[in-house]
């Protein structure tokens, strides 16, 4: 019989190296023109494993399986699905390495489910040879996996989304593929029905070997049945493991820059994570004030979640029409403003000086500097000498455009007084929550 | 041993030989074909019914008619295949033969040969340059549309480049037109209203092995037809190569058309609708579609033009009005009860 290899095969999977590796990339770089979505992406996934890929969103899980496909060059870097480069596979061996079942599938025409699982096997036919009986027995096998077969004669775009998912799934798998790479393709699956297809996918990898890249959102769901768990970030592995060693509140609540909640189960063995409802609100943080001096754009962020925590936000100076202005404004909290597009004046600095010593702390925005709002440095230095605690975005040198990188210069010499750094606004917030009053 | 247990071990066999088709369907349009085939014999203004062949006009006359319905067919299956190929690439059901620039392009050659007075000069100038016209229009929308994506072009890129290259031609077809003089004007009119007037017998064979080249192309290229219209990333996710499939389908979809227009001028028509009323029919599965669309698009516009020469004969219509006049009706009907079957509402 043909078909996917039998599990005594992927007996010793275990010890692999790159070259086998049913897929494994090396310090790959892809990403769109002017902006690199991976950035220096190194893993790898051994034959027969059944790996969850997580990660928030925009992290490059798609660019991962897109570039895995060969569907996108990277621009340094290999990609090598079994051992052999993704660019010099021809497409039909691509698709016997590979199968990828997209997010979403739509046909502007009506097929029935037949002929979309049909598809499957275009790329095992030459183009002047039909399908052979073969063909149709291997059709039919993925129908009876994935349950489809009684469907085969209604339309495809007449079915629930539950079943749409297990005919495109049937389709994929209709190519023989010895690795399955499925993008987010469940999150909009009912509960049912996201676990039918996970049970698929797991005999499938139990039964036939098939190795299974799963890219989901559901942390809980997919530390139940990931061998192995990959948390991307920012276009790189962040951590690889067993779910336990992955699904950490410490590491997790970085990546996705919010406070998160993990619990074992000791009895099932699976991780639990969820996002804080309580706590969010004013929790006592109303008698403290943050100063944010902010500037085109940049302080946005900060108002809001100083805002959903409760903290009672004055900000300055902003310019007249600056999307900060608009925001403080849409947000009602009050601003030092001054006339759009020109110098900040020394009086409405005076303002903006005088709001900051009346709050408990004052938070510098990552706020590019020029001449015309340098002075903010000049407030952010009596902030400090009223007693403030000062917390400044790290990294002004590469937002400094002032002559002689006088920003810089400053925030130096404000660190060396005592203003401390900030990078994610999660972190600061931490902090500031867990501020003594 | 159990039964149930021994039926595991039995390959499955229920989908062997699926066929997406109706077979009885397929059987009733097969015998419909020749009878209407040999109806339209029976049409043209010197009367309807048999011309008497023991008689060296009889046998003229059939002959001709005879060598219409070999210019109908030709270039009925071109436009309607044509129009089959260029639905699935772009997805799009207003998709049609001209709608990346090939009767703007030939238009414009055709323009060009008949007002510069080429055609009078030269034999053939006039198919020449309009095939040619609308190969190099191909090539300018094809050229402009990957410029912006780097790389292969994206589905609306070419859509809206064939939009903007065709309005460009038909300008330019409209300035050629009006200076010039009134018998210029009539016969570029006339040229691209659509005739079937029989072209010489070498340009007949020459039409015909581009288009059956053309048909070969496409359908062997029928599967990959039906895993596009999933999108070009599911295709290429499939294992093909996606852009050049795209590639090969636009390049022989233009040959017909270009070939058809440069023997029959522009029928429209024909190139959008026999193919959606095909699929609604057949399904859309196009190991089906492109050989059914080629036989019935080839069916449709032979019976247009017997209609066109005989309603007000001997003065004969262009064959392009019949084929919206006469069809369009008729076609609108089945696409009501049937268009579940054709396209995703």
């Amino acid at each position: 019989m043909h078909g996917w290899r039998k599990m005594s095969d992927m007996e010793c999977a275990h010890e692999v190296g790159v070259r086998d590796a049913a897929l494994a990339l090396e310090n790959v770089t892809a990403g769109y023109p002017g902006h690199e979505v991976l950035r220096g992406m190194t893993m790898q996934v051994r034959q027969g494993e059944f790996v969850v890929l997580i990660g928030p969103n925009g992290c490059g899980k798609s660019t991962l399986l897109k570039t895995a496909s060969g569907l996108l060059q990277p621009s340094s870097g290999s990609v090598r699905l079994s051992g052999r480069d993704v660019a010099g596979l021809k497409p039909r061996e691509r698709a016997r390495l590979l199968g990828v079942v997209p997010q979403k599938v739509e046909s502007p025409m009506a097929y029935t489910v037949a002929e979309i699982v049909m598809n499957g096997r275009t790329g095992a036919s030459m183009p002047w040879q039909g399908l052979k009986d073969e063909d149709y027995v291997i059709m039919e096998r993925a129908m009876i996996y994935t349950n489809v077969l009684s469907l085969a004669d209604r339309y495809f775009t007449e079915l629930s989304g539950g079943e749409q998912q297990r005919v495109i799934l049937a389709m994929v798998l209709a190519q023989e593929p010895e690795m399955i790479m499925l993008d987010e393709s469940i999150s909009h699956l009912d509960i049912n029905h996201r676990y039918e297809v996970l049970r698929i996918l797991r005999r499938m990898n139990r039964d036939h070997g098939l190795t299974v890249v799963l890219v989901s959102h559901d942390l809980t769901l997919s530390s139940e049945i990931a061998d192995r768990m990959i948390l991307m970030h920012e276009g790189r592995v962040q951590a690889s493991g067993l779910a336990a060693e992955v699904l950490r509140a410490d590491i997790l609540s970085r990546v996705y820059d919010c406070e998160l909640l993990v619990q074992h189960d000791a009895l099932t063995g699976t991780v639990n994570v969820s996002g804080v409802l309580d706590g969010t609100g004013p929790d006592g943080n109303a008698s403290r004030s943050v100063h944010v001096i902010a500037g085109g754009g940049t302080g946005i962020e900060l108002y809001r979640r100083l805002g959903v925590y409760g903290f009672r936000v004055t900000t300055g100076v902003l310019n007249r029409m600056d999307s900060d202005a608009e925001a403080a404004r849409a947000l009602g909290i009050e601003a030092v403003l001054d006339l759009p597009f020109s110098a900040i004046s020394p009086e409405a600095a005076e303002d903006a000086a005088a709001l900051a010593c009346q709050a408990d702390v004052v938070v510098l925005a990552p706020v590019p500097f020029g001449s015309g709002n340098l002075v903010n440095m000049e407030i952010l230095r009596r902030a400090l000498r009223c007693g403030k605690e000062v917390w400044i975005a790290d990294g002004v040198a590469e937002r400094d455009y002032t002559e002689g990188k006088a920003a810089a210069a400053a925030a130096a010499e404000l660190v060396s007084d005592g203003a401390r750094l900030w990078n994610s606004s999660h972190e600061l917030l931490l902090e500031l929550r867990s501020m003594e009053v | 041993m159990i039964r149930g247990q021994r039926k595991k071990d039995v390959e499955p066999t229920v989908l062997l030989g699926v066929t997406s088709v109706s077979r009885g369907r397929v059987a009733l349009f097969l015998v419909l074909v020749p009878l209407l085939l040999s109806g339209s014999l029976l049409m043209g203004p010197s009367g309807i019914g048999l011309p008497a062949i023991e008689t060296p006009v009889g046998a003229a006359i059939l002959n001709l008619r005879l060598s219409r319905m070999v210019m109908g067919l030709l270039v009925g299956s071109a436009l309607s295949v044509s129009g089959v190929v260029f639905q699935a690439i772009l997805r799009n059901p207003l998709a049609e033969p001209y709608v990346l620039g090939v009767s703007g392009g030939a238009g414009l050659g055709a323009a060009v040969a008949i007002l510069f007075g080429a055609v009078a000069a030269i034999p053939l100038s006039l198919p020449v340059s309009a095939f040619f016209a609308a190969v190099v229009t191909l090539g300018i929308v094809y050229w402009m549309a990957s410029r912006g994506s780097g790389g292969a072009p994206s589905v609306y890129s070419l859509i809206l480049s064939g939009v903007i290259v065709s309005a460009i031609c038909s300008s330019v077809i409209m300035f050629l037109v009006s200076t010039a003089s009134a018998e210029g004007l009539h016969n570029v009119i006339w040229w691209m209203l659509g005739n079937l007037q029989p072209v010489a017998l070498e340009q007949r064979l020459l039409a015909g092995v581009l288009i059956g080249l053309g048909f070969m192309v496409t359908w062997m290229l029928a599967m990959r037809f039906n895993a596009l219209t999933l999108g070009r990333e599911m295709a290429h996710y499939q294992g093909m190569n996606a852009d050049l499939v795209i590639f090969a389908g636009l390049l022989s979809a233009t040959l017909m058309a270009a070939t058809a227009v440069s023997i029959g001028g522009m029928i429209g028509f024909v190139g959008l609708i026999v193919p959606h009323v095909t699929r609604a029919m057949f399904g859309a599965d196009h190991r089906w579609l492109v050989p059914l669309s080629a036989v019935a698009g080839g069916v449709f516009l032979v019976l247009c033009d017997a209609f066109a020469r005989t309603i007000f004969a001997p003065v004969e219509m262009p064959v392009g009005v019949i084929t919206a006049l006469v069809g369009g009706p008729f076609f609108l009907l089945i696409l009501q009860r049937k268009m579940k079957h054709a396209w995703v509402a």
